[in-house]
């Protein structure tokens, strides 16, 4: 604080502390304390109010039929009790907009056994997406960062980065247009005669799971190969042929030198990684279309979205949240890295 | 000593018109070159000059473009460096920052699949030859720069090299343990019997631990000698003013006798010892060590020049007078026995003997 001050002056200091304070109560705290909230309760059924409400308009509608065939002596008594029913009615229906909001746990405890299995599936399939991308990358970040020469890593670096330029639906996109039925891989198949497009003998690549696997492991490739490839960036190379000097294979120098040292890339890179992937919607959403089962974050689009139920649909998403949150912990754990080294 | 037994003998490294080209560049020209079993062989030249190129070839991680790399009599080509009875110390030392200093040290054992109660064991023996004991559980970051070094002399020696290559290693410590380090070094050398090839640019170095020295410029050997061969006959220009100072005189031959030859130019008539072969008229070059010069009182010198004091420095041992005569300046070393050349001003009778001087062909001098 007082370093800030040195540097910028008070006033620029204080402008910063206020947009960092804003951003963080504004973008983060308040959201999440919504969704906390929301989480929470029930929306109480009120459906005898609302036929109470019925039968007393009912009521009066016989009372006004009444009330022109009755005598005009009678004819304020019944008026009477006519405004009396329609207080009533006003009160009820005062009622009957209010949210009755009971302060519950259901939300989290009545996951139905389908959303759960679904929920489950997603954690699994994120954790092994992030594998996955682990094993593509480390490789590309050392090759970058290690062992192609300068122009040939920036034209790498290029190369991972130009896709990036594109919008992620339509990285997706094209993922699709290679794997569906009558996508590029099966109609090569077909030139192989593995195939028979016109007579619907295709292999049904979007039905496994394995074509979201793919498509995500390659729309996040890049979270997990720059932060590995910074970190190994900064390796002495010296160590490396120091290992290899000392008789160490290829594999142990991996094991004990440069894996070693880019744990910290590493850790963010799956932790990056599964954050993404477990709360994708759009790349299960456009893969599968349907013919296989949801992601978890699909099912959250529909509790919010289709079955209106907010309040459902906040408690599942904070439970994803807390999830990955458990995630990172757990990662920086098994990598024995701290806040600290993440950050760097 | 428990540690000599367990390293393997030293030995020899042959190179055999050994070259190295890297596109239209060549690093290493044609290049015979015999070190010997057990010796401390220092290839010394100033930076670029292919020294480190030379070193990596015999360690393997480069494949020369022409010849034969042999230690022991085995031809090297095709054998990488994780198979080579070859050990290197790197300039940055290039420790694993992550791993303890015994596993540092042990690291070469458990490549070669050696138990782990058995690496330790070997780790704490030269923990123990390099002076390290109770440091063994420490990480490097936390260690001194001499404590450094001692755990990549350790690590190096640990895998029982037959040659240990050293590419530079004392180069990022302070003067004090710089020598410090310099008589360990020696001392390992001597106590293990493992051939030692040291890379340097510094030629006190070179000359305090070598027993002998290969002088490396542009890519080709100069001279190969003992120290106080390459130091008292330089092969070359080169050589003479790499490897300590030296006064030269320009001149052309005018006679050549008895081992003998005269110069005449700017200075004067000047007589030395004849290095290679000259013949009357040849532009030549004279070298005489400041330390040989002298101021003359009264006595005569074969070779006798005038010249003005311009500064008197003060190197402790040494006084270093610097005097100059036209465009020349002349450098005299007198040994500090109190006031040495404090009352010596203006201008100056100096001289030497034709036996401390070289006379050689005119070549290349090297940059300071």
């Amino acid at each position: 604080m007082g370093a800030l001050i040195r540097s910028y002056g008070r006033s620029l200091t204080g402008l910063f502390i206020v947009l960092t304070v804003a951003w963080v109560i504004g973008m983060i705290v308040i959201p999440q304390l919504f969704m906390v909230e929301r989480s929470l309760w029930v929306r109480q059924e009120s459906t005898q109010i609302s036929l109470e409400i019925d039968r007393l308009y009912n009521e009066i509608s016989t009372l006004q039929f009444d009330a022109q065939q009755a005598a005009d002596a009678d004819k304020p008594a019944i008026e009477n009790t006519i405004s009396g029913i329609e207080d009533r009615i006003a009160e009820l229906e005062v009622q009957e907009k209010a949210p009755q909001k009971v302060y519950t746990l259901d939300n989290y405890t009545r996951m139905s056994g389908l959303h759960l299995k679904i929920f489950v599936r997603t954690i699994v399939y994120a954790a092994l997406v992030t594998v996955l991308a682990l094993v593509v990358c480390y490789p590309i970040a050392f090759a970058v960062a290690k062992v192609a020469t300068p122009q040939a890593a920036a034209f790498l670096m290029l190369g991972l980065i130009i896709p990036y330029a594109i919008n992620e639906l339509l990285r997706v996109y094209a993922w699709l247009m290679i794997l569906d039925y009558q996508g590029v891989l099966n109609t090569a198949l077909q030139w192989v005669g593995v195939t028979n497009l016109a007579a619907q003998q295709w292999i049904p690549f979007l039905e496994s799971p394995a074509a979201v696997f793919v498509a995500m492991v390659y729309a996040y490739i890049l979270f997990m190969v720059f932060p590995i490839y910074n970190t190994l960036e900064t390796l002495d190379r010296n160590q490396l042929e120091a290992a290899r000097d000392l008789g160490a294979s290829t594999w142990r120098i991996h094991w004990r030198v440069a894996i070693p040292h880019a744990k910290p890339g590493i850790a963010v890179g799956c932790i990056m990684t599964f954050m993404l992937s477990a709360g994708s919607y759009s790349v299960p959403q456009i893969m599968t279309r349907g013919t296989s089962g949801d992601w978890f974050s699909q099912t959250i689009y529909r509790q919010f979205f289709e079955s209106n139920n907010w309040n459902q649909g906040a408690a599942y998403a904070f439970t994803l949240l807390i999830v990955c949150i458990v995630f990172i912990f757990l990662m920086m754990t098994i990598f024995r890295v701290g806040v600290r080294d993440i950050a760097r | 000593m428990p540690v000599t037994g367990m390293l393997a003998k030293g030995k020899n490294v042959v190179l055999d018109d050994v070259s190295m080209v890297f596109g239209d560049f060549t690093a290493v020209q044609k290049t015979d070159l015999e070190i010997r079993a057990g010796e401390f062989f220092s290839i010394l030249g100033p930076s670029g000059c292919g020294k480190t190129t030379i070193l990596r070839m015999i360690s393997g991680f480069l494949e020369p473009t022409t010849g034969q790399v042999l230690i022991g009599g085995d031809d090297m080509a095709g054998i990488g460096p994780n198979r080579r009875p070859t050990a290197l110390i790197f300039q940055n030392l290039a420790l694993f920052p992550l791993m303890p200093v015994w596993e540092n040290i042990a690291f070469g054992l458990e490549a070669r699949g050696v138990s782990k109660r058995e690496r330790r064991e070997t780790a704490m023996r030269l923990v123990d030859l390099v002076a390290l004991n109770g440091h063994e559980d420490k990480l490097p970051g936390d260690l001194s720069g001499g404590q450094r070094q001692r755990v990549a002399i350790a690590r190096a020696l640990a895998v029982e090299p037959a040659v240990l290559l050293l590419d530079e290693p004392l180069s990022a410590l302070d003067l004090k343990l710089r020598q410090h380090m310099r008589a360990e070094l020696k001392d390992i050398q001597r106590k293990t019997g493992v051939t030692f090839i040291y890379i340097t640019h510094d030629q006190g170095e070179a000359l305090t631990m070598s027993d002998r020295i290969a002088v490396i410029n542009q890519g080709r050997v100069e001279q190969v000698d003992t120290t106080d061969i390459l130091y008292d006959a330089p092969a070359t220009p080169f050589v003479a003013t790499f490897v300590g100072e030296q006064n030269v005189f320009r001149g052309r031959v005018s006679e050549v006798a008895n081992g003998f030859a005269v110069l005449d130019g700017p200075d004067g008539r000047m007589r030395g010892r004849l290095n290679g072969s000259l013949h009357e008229g040849d532009d030549a070059m004279i070298f005489v060590r400041p330390e040989r010069m002298q101021f003359l009182n009264g006595t005569d010198l074969d070779n006798v020049v005038s010249a003005s004091v311009d500064r008197r420095d003060l190197e402790g041992a040494f006084v270093n007078l610097f005097l100059k005569r036209d465009d020349n300046e002349i450098m005299v070393h007198l040994t500090n026995s109190g006031a040495a050349g404090r009352d010596l001003t203006g201008e100056q009778r100096i001289g030497f003997a034709a036996d401390d001087a070289r006379v050689m062909p005119a070549g290349d001098l090297a940059r300071d």
